[in-house]
């Protein structure tokens, strides 16, 4: 008896936490809780959170307008004698890192809500028990250094930070006002790029960006992920792509394309056409499927394989019944309403009618078994 | 443990020696070779230190040494050459340039080690190192008579001499900022360093998170803490994305013998028979000299 009065206590605390789950993240419906829980059933006392797997961890993105314009940091003021606080203009930086990877490059641990600030977590005193992450001085350099010093080459303090003693509300009202007019500007999706490649028989790599977007869905991070503005902001080209070996080339590309096997997909001597379904897949999908986006039918994301032109992996089994002939173009007369739809179509995309099954001398679309009408 | 048995006959045998030559000596024992569980040390990720040297300037500043301005550190051509600490300057930062491709160098910070098992320690003959609790291993002048034999011995070479001066020159290395860990702080670098490249705590925690991070970033990290058993293991360790031998790491064997404490030691016997006369006229005559110019220090 008592056992099982414990077990009804421990289902339904296990169910009241799931349903507390949807109330504290009601965002994050497909993640498991032990992607950032250690515990079973976390608390808001103990809320047992894990040392932060940086890329692994959940983050939640929103437009730089939400942000602060700008922030004065000034947490250590009375550990630095050397350093004024920075004043940071949080949204220009916002606006830059909108196409690398948006708020998670900074914000890496950032469940839905408000957002999560850098000392919501990292320690202020460097002094401390818990060194699995840095403390927030280390935190904030760090994140800082990875672009600047990748741009720039440079680590000065300098470039940052006042000497101590200047006046800092003339910085602020400067960065305020700077950044207030100076916005990053909005980043050019190119249409389509040309690769100058060494492959013997196939220098040419034609690639069209937009249709990488418009058409196939990806997101600017899923090629730019974590690109600096070094990327960029180049100061000097290095001599990279010749240093890359083949595979790290083809990297990006990978994630999606066979590269080791299929070369001409990509490579050719020539310019090579646009993404065109029916030259592709030998499904013409301009006449009745053009304003689909490709997921509609592709429901597994950036795999485009599969379906072979069957209408049947979307549509089900056609009837009579259930299909409304009219919408092809073409209403039925009435000896023809009532037949099966395998009498005419016996191609499985319903391509190429035939009539001799009844009329030897017939044939479509000389004849038409009813009345051409505007298709709908 | 032989190794610590031959230690304490050959610091015996200095005292005896000294004693023989009717010298006072000092009588307090040297501190055992405690390994506290709670020693502490820093945790270097090279991937992380940016190369702003600003560990150099907080060290110099902390230990009375003489320091340039800060504004001074910003250049970097001091990078061009290849530097190792010395007697004045006890931890450097050097630079490695990473292949065309790569533009970010790897900075690396060096110093003394602070080894579980120092071979300094094994190596003075007067017990003027010794390996403190907290994991510093640290050096006592009044005791030191100049012999230089830590010099040969560290694996890392670390151990300066401070050859410029002619009287009473000391030997310079990092002691882990024992005055300031005494006293409750953190040792200087590791408190400066903006980007915590040099996380200070209890060497277990910081094995531990060391392993973690490689765990979580397998493509940042090559899967190896140099420190965690080089030599024995050290209370200062290293965390990098490629061979510690492409940064100039010695290449070391996990085996805590100081080995080339015990060829100075062998070679010693070798050469020298009865070692302990000599030891005993030489560690007598340099004593005298240093304390010479050191009277105001009364011993017994
Ligand atoms: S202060 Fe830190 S980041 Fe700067 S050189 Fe020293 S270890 Fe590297
Ligand atoms: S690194 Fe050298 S000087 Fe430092 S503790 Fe080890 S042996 Fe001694
Ligand atoms: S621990 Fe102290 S003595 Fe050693 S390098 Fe750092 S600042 Fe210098």
């Amino acid at each position: 008896m008592r056992s099982k009065i414990i077990l009804i206590v421990l289902i339904s605390s296990l169910a009241i936490f799931a349903q507390n789950k949807k109330e504290a993240h009601p965002n994050l419906n497909g993640i498991s809780c032990k992607t950032c829980h250690s515990c079973d059933i976390p608390t808001k006392e103990n809320p047992c959170i894990k040392p932060c797997p940086r890329d692994k961890m959940v983050s939640i993105n929103q437009s730089p307008e939400e942000g602060p314009n700008v922030l004065v940091i000034d947490k250590f003021k009375s550990q630095s004698n050397i350093y004024a606080p920075v004043v940071f203009s949080h949204r220009l930086h916002a606006e830059m890192s909108g196409m690398a990877g948006g708020c998670k490059m900074c914000h890496h641990y950032n469940p839905p809500g408000q957002v999560i600030g850098c000392s919501d977590c990292h320690e202020l005193m460097r002094k401390r028990t818990d060194v699995s992450k840095p403390d927030l001085k280390g935190a904030y350099h760090r994140q800082c250094m990875q672009c600047h010093r990748s741009w720039s080459g440079k680590v000065d303090c300098v470039s940052c930070h006042e000497p101590n003693g200047t006046n800092q509300k003339n910085k602020e009202q400067a960065i305020t006002e700077k950044s207030s007019k100076r916005i990053h500007p909005q980043v050019i999706t190119p249409t389509v790029l040309k690769f100058d490649t060494p492959k013997a028989g196939g220098k040419i790599v034609t690639f069209y960006h937009s249709q990488h977007i418009d058409l196939f869905g990806l997101e600017c991070q899923s090629c730019h992920s974590n690109e600096s503005c070094a990327k960029c902001h180049i100061k000097e080209k290095p001599a990279s792509l010749k240093a890359k070996t083949a595979d790290q080339k083809h990297a990006v590309c990978s994630n999606c394309h066979d590269t080791k096997s299929n070369c001409n997909m990509c490579h050719s001597s020539t310019t090579k056409e646009g993404f065109n379904h029916k030259s592709r897949t030998g499904f013409d999908n301009s006449k009745f499927h053009a304003s689909l986006s490709c997921s509609r039918c592709h429901l597994e994301k950036t795999k485009f394989t599969g379906l072979k032109g069957d209408c049947i992996n979307c549509h089900g089994k056609w009837t009579q019944e259930n299909f409304d002939h009219k919408k092809t173009g073409l209403a039925f007369d009435e000896n023809h309403s009532g037949i099966e739809c395998a009498e005419c179509h016996q191609e499985k995309n319903y391509s190429n009618p035939v009539c001799k099954n009844c009329h030897e001398d017939k044939s479509y679309p000389k004849n038409v078994p009813g009345k051409l009408i505007k298709k709908k | 443990m032989a190794n610590q048995s031959r230690r304490d006959f050959l610091k015996q045998a200095a005292l005896v020696g000294t004693a023989v030559t009717g010298l006072s000596t000092k009588s307090k024992a040297a501190p055992k070779n405690s390994l506290s569980e709670d020693r502490m040390g820093v945790l270097v990720d090279t991937t992380v230190c940016i190369g702003c040297r600003k560990c150099e300037w907080a060290c110099k500043t902390a230990h009375n040494l003489e320091t340039p301005p800060l504004e001074s550190y910003e250049d970097r051509s001091v990078f061009e050459n290849r530097r190792r600490p010395d007697s004045k300057a006890l931890t450097v930062v050097n630079e490695y340039q990473k292949n065309e491709s790569e533009k970010i160098p790897i900075n690396v910070k060096v110093q003394c080690m602070h080894c579980d098992h120092p071979a300094c320690v094994s190596a003075c003959i007067v017990g003027a190192f010794s390996k403190q609790e907290n994991g510093s291993v640290i050096w006592d002048g009044d005791r030191c008579i100049g012999c230089r034999y830590c010099m040969v011995a560290c694996p890392f070479q670390v151990p300066a001499f401070e050859f410029e001066k002619a009287l009473k020159p000391d030997i310079k290395k990092c002691d882990f900022c024992f005055a300031r860990t005494k006293d409750g702080q953190i040792p200087a670098c590791t408190e400066i360093c903006p980007v915590e490249a040099i996380t200070y705590g209890r060497r277990e925690d910081l094995v531990k998170a060391a392993h973690e991070k490689i765990k979580n970033y397998p493509h940042r990290y090559i899967n190896r803490v140099f420190g965690e058993s080089e030599v024995g293991g050290t209370s200062w360790l290293y965390l990098s994305s490629k061979e510690f031998e492409e940064l100039e790491f010695p290449k070391l064997g996990k085996d805590p013998a100081p080995g080339v404490s015990e060829a100075i030691q062998h070679g010693i016997f070798a050469y020298f028979v009865p070692p302990v006369a000599l030891y005993a006229l030489l560690g007598g005559v340099m004593w005298i000299n240093k304390n010479k110019k050191n009277d105001q220090e009364t011993e017994i």
